[in-house]
């Protein structure tokens, strides 16, 4: 196991050298001027100031490289638009509450998502399975932009229940949270519903019955213990949706988060900074498959035993 | 074996329920009437479009700007009019190329520094060194020797000590231009104007902007700030006009998305919505008693490539076509000023410079006169290529121009760029694939030759390729021009190449821009947005509701 885990971590400087590379390629090939944000052009004498400053009057070869430096000391210099404030600052500052509204999310989806999966499958084809499954189609079909809209009128505006926006006190982060959790809600409830049902055929769930053991306990030691399995796997791919989705949440819910960070610098040309926050979003990614590969042995030792 | 089972259903099933419409909290702010007496609480809570940066030097946005000019005390501040008033600067002299600024005596900087005319060379040499790359240091190169310090390589340090703005002594300011410049006054208005802190900045070159780090002298300090999200001032009571200042506190939240700020304010969370509403919203939003509308200091309009659209009568025909009134009122809503020359609304000397606007810009088109100087054209160019940027109205109004266009004849296509591409393509000089595109233009400070001079030969913002040297002569001119009347008879004339009677019309005049703000009954008699789009916060008061 812990060579595995060595292996896999010694994996990730491989896949995060491609992602510099892919990423310093693309904001090279769209063009664009960081320091030029209005029509106005920018006197060739400050462009050239600005251009020393931030190592741009280089080769590509040595901005290539002064990345690639940037990203294994875990520097990655000053923002080209924020000015007053490093890439390390802008991560430091705003990382932390994008992961507090992707955990949010994910408890949104785990402690609603799992529930309405089994209820469905316990009660499969009666009135709570379709209303269920009904609602997880809508929360797959409806884009998360428009839940937030919709749960901001109605919610925060009609009813006064919460602030319409911002992430300060904990009324403020219940909207933008459920909001963005809602795909992956929808998303658990079907995947536990159909592997509950999976499971609820399977000989050892009879002889469970058989021996007249309880149902909840039936239920909660052998079915659902089997049934997540796959729940867990989906986590990883989520876990992407939760990124890119957070873009849009963040920006209607006004949250400093890093998200929105990834959308502006793009839009800016802010070239450290988009390669900090892309840096920063590969390694999430690594390091939640790689956990999710090692629930997956807790969970079920048979994966555990064929690997080794 | 499933009866035991159904409690536990319905027990998940109502946390469901119950966890979908949890509800706590919540606010509920009396809403607020027309204004009498003044309020006990005076905080204002402003909501603020975009992110803030708190160093004059650096700082290249409007919120930033906004805050800047309310935290830092400048030598002048606009006036409504805005003409130049005395602010830290009791008084001035203008004498030829020589301007001497006099400081009040007595003032002090947060750290209890007094404030010294140093503070404001040290400001101003720091915006001009190339090490701090400042976008805005530009408005300073009208100094002696400030160019050649901004853009040196080497012999910096000799460079910095030409720069001819020199404290003569703790409260005098002496600044030597590279000519008469008669705008200078007003210019020195803008934030890269303001003084900083030698002491402070240099304690913490890279973070005394923070709020634990920063110190200032203006009439607001800051007592909170939190990127990307708010930003606290309190009063300063040890400014220098602090007796005047109504205001306790202002509490400023960032909100991006135009739609949810619209509801922010609705909710009753901030007083005052400082950014530009979303074109649909504001049909809904501009009968409410809450609606304040500005000018702003911009111009709009659609580019010809003049390498293209040869003709005059064709250039001619398709500004008569557009209907501007019909594209304000329909698309982008927000109350733009129809156009009648390049110069914006509101400029002054505008009556002079403008008078009756551009024949060729009628408010609401003129069809039947486009179709005439259509016919005279000699081999018209009837497919014309538009390019426009994205971003709300824009592509929009390129469709609706489309639409006019087809009635005299030409047809065309649309093509959309994302926004730094968009620049980049433009040139200049423009692509041959370009016939027209959308620009704008806001102006620094309240003289036009901001505005025209963007139409001489070598500017860098001049994408039409409209060259004329006898225009870049008169613009010289002007710039050697201290007489106002003088100055605004020869922009009268530049305007008038290029859009009057006998105007090259090298571009399609569009609209003069707008800011649509929400503001509480409460403060809308005091919160004033002038036309550089600043607010003098010290003037704002909280009426009893």
């Amino acid at each position: 196991m812990t060579a595995f885990i060595i292996r896999r971590i010694l994996w990730t400087i491989p896949v995060l050298l491609l992602v510099i590379f892919l990423t310093f390629v693309m904001m090279k090939q769209i063009g664009g001027n960081p320091f030029r944000r209005t029509e106005r052009a920018v006197p060739v004498a400050i462009q050239q100031n600005l251009e020393r400053k931030f190592n741009l009057d280089e080769p590509w070869y040595v901005q290539y490289a002064l990345y690639v430096k940037g990203v294994f000391t875990f520097d990655f210099g000053p923002s080209l638009v924020s000015r007053d404030r490093t890439v390390n600052d802008i991560i430091k500052e705003h990382a932390p509450k994008s992961l507090e509204l992707g955990l949010y999310a994910m408890l949104w989806a785990i402690v609603l998502g799992i529930p309405a999966g089994v209820i469905a499958a316990l009660r499969q084809n009666s009135i709570y399975d379709y209303g269920l499954m009904f609602l997880s189609n809508v929360g797959f079909a409806v884009p998360s932009f428009l839940v937030a809209t919709l749960l901001i009128y109605y919610v925060a505006l009609k009813w006064g229940l919460v602030p319409t926006n911002g992430w300060t006190t904990w009324q403020t982060k219940i909207l933008p949270s459920f909001a963005l959790g809602l795909l992956p809600m929808a998303y658990f409830a079907r995947l536990v519903r159909g592997s509950m049902l999976e499971t609820l055929q399977q000989d050892y769930v009879r002889t469970a019955r058989a021996k007249g053991l309880r149902q909840r306990r039936i239920i909660v030691r052998h079915v659902l213990r089997n049934s997540l399995i796959p729940a867990i796997t989906a986590i990883a791919p989520l876990l992407g949706f939760i990124i890119t989705g957070s873009f849009v949440i963040e920006l209607i819910f006004s949250i400093p988060g890093i998200g929105r960070y990834f959308v502006t610098a793009v839009s800016s040309r802010d070239y450290s900074v988009v390669m900090g926050v892309t840096v920063l979003t590969s390694v999430v990614i690594v390091l939640a498959n790689l956990v999710v590969d090692i629930l997956y042995g807790v969970l079920d030792p048979r994966t555990r035993e064929a690997r080794s | 074996m499933l009866s035991r089972n159904r409690w536990w259903s319905a027990v998940l099933l109502s946390l469901v329920a119950v966890l979908l419409v949890v509800g706590c909290g919540g606010d509920d702010d009396g809403e607020d009437g027309g204004g009498g007496a003044a309020a006990a609480d005076q905080t204002l809570k402003w909501g603020l479009g975009s992110e803030f940066l708190l160093d004059p030097g650096l700082a290249t946005d409007t919120t930033s700007s906004k805050i800047l000019s309310n935290i830092f005390d400048g030598l002048v501040t606009l006036n409504e009019d805005l003409e130049a008033e005395p602010a830290a600067a009791e008084r001035w002299e203008e004498n030829g190329k020589v301007v001497t600024f006099h400081l009040r005596d007595g003032m002090t900087w947060t750290n209890g520094d007094p404030v010294t005319a140093k503070d404001y060379e040290f400001a101003w040499k720091r915006a001009l060194s190339p090490e701090l790359g400042s976008d805005y240091s530009y408005q300073l190169t009208g100094i002696q020797g400030a160019a050649e310090y901004n853009e040196c390589e080497s012999n910096c340090a000799a460079l910095r000590d030409k720069v001819m703005v020199k404290a003569t002594d703790d409260l005098t300011l002496q600044v030597t231009l590279t000519s008469v410049q008669p705008w200078f006054i007003e210019q020195a208005a803008h934030h890269v104007f303001l003084p900083v802190n030698q002491k402070a900045v240099e304690a913490n070159p890279e973070r005394w902007t923070r709020p634990e780090n920063i110190v200032t002298n203006g009439a607001f300090k800051v007592e909170d700030a939190q990127p990307s999200a708010s930003i606290t001032l309190v009063k300063n009571p040890d400014w220098r006009d602090a007796a005047n200042v109504t205001l306790e506190r202002v509490e400023g939240r960032i909100i991006v998305d135009g739609t949810t700020a619209v509801q922010s304010f609705e909710a009753g969370e901030v007083d005052v919505l400082d950014e530009q509403l979303p074109p649909a919203e504001i049909p809904r939003l501009k009968d409410t008693p809450e609606y304040e509308l500005y000018t702003g200091l911009g111009s709009t309009y659609y580019g010809f490539n003049l390498k293209n659209i040869t003709d005059i009568n064709q250039r001619r025909a398709m500004s008569l076509a557009v209907n501007r009134r019909q594209i304000i009122d329909t698309i982008t809503q927000a109350n733009e000023l129809p156009a009648k020359g390049f110069t914006p609304e509101g400029m002054p000397g505008f009556e002079t410079i403008v008078g009756e606007g551009s024949p060729w810009t009628p408010e609401e088109g003129d069809i039947e006169l486009a179709k005439e100087h259509m016919a005279m054209v000699q081999g018209p160019k009837q497919k014309v290529a538009i390019v426009t940027n994205e971003g709300d109205p824009n592509k929009d109004v390129a469709v609706a121009l489309q639409s006019m266009w087809k009635e005299i004849g030409v047809d065309s296509t649309i093509r959309v760029m994302e926004w730094q591409q968009y620049l980049e393509y433009l040139g200049p000089p423009p692509p041959g694939a370009v016939d027209l595109f959308r620009l704008g233009w806001v102006g620094d400070f309240v003289d036009d030759i901001n505005f025209l001079e963007l139409w001489t030969c070598e500017s860098g913002n001049n994408n039409t390729g409209f060259c004329n040297k006898e225009y870049d002569a008169l613009v010289a001119k002007a710039k050697q021009t201290p007489d106002d009347a003088e100055r605004m008879e020869i922009y009268r004339q530049l305007e008038a190449m290029l859009t009057g009677e006998d105007g090259e019309l090298p571009f399609i005049p569009m609209w003069s821009i707008t800011y649509n703000n929400l503001e509480r009954e409460t403060v809308k008699e005091t919160f004033e947005i002038n036309l550089l789009d600043q607010v003098d916060l010290t003037k704002v008061e909280i009426k009893e509701g």
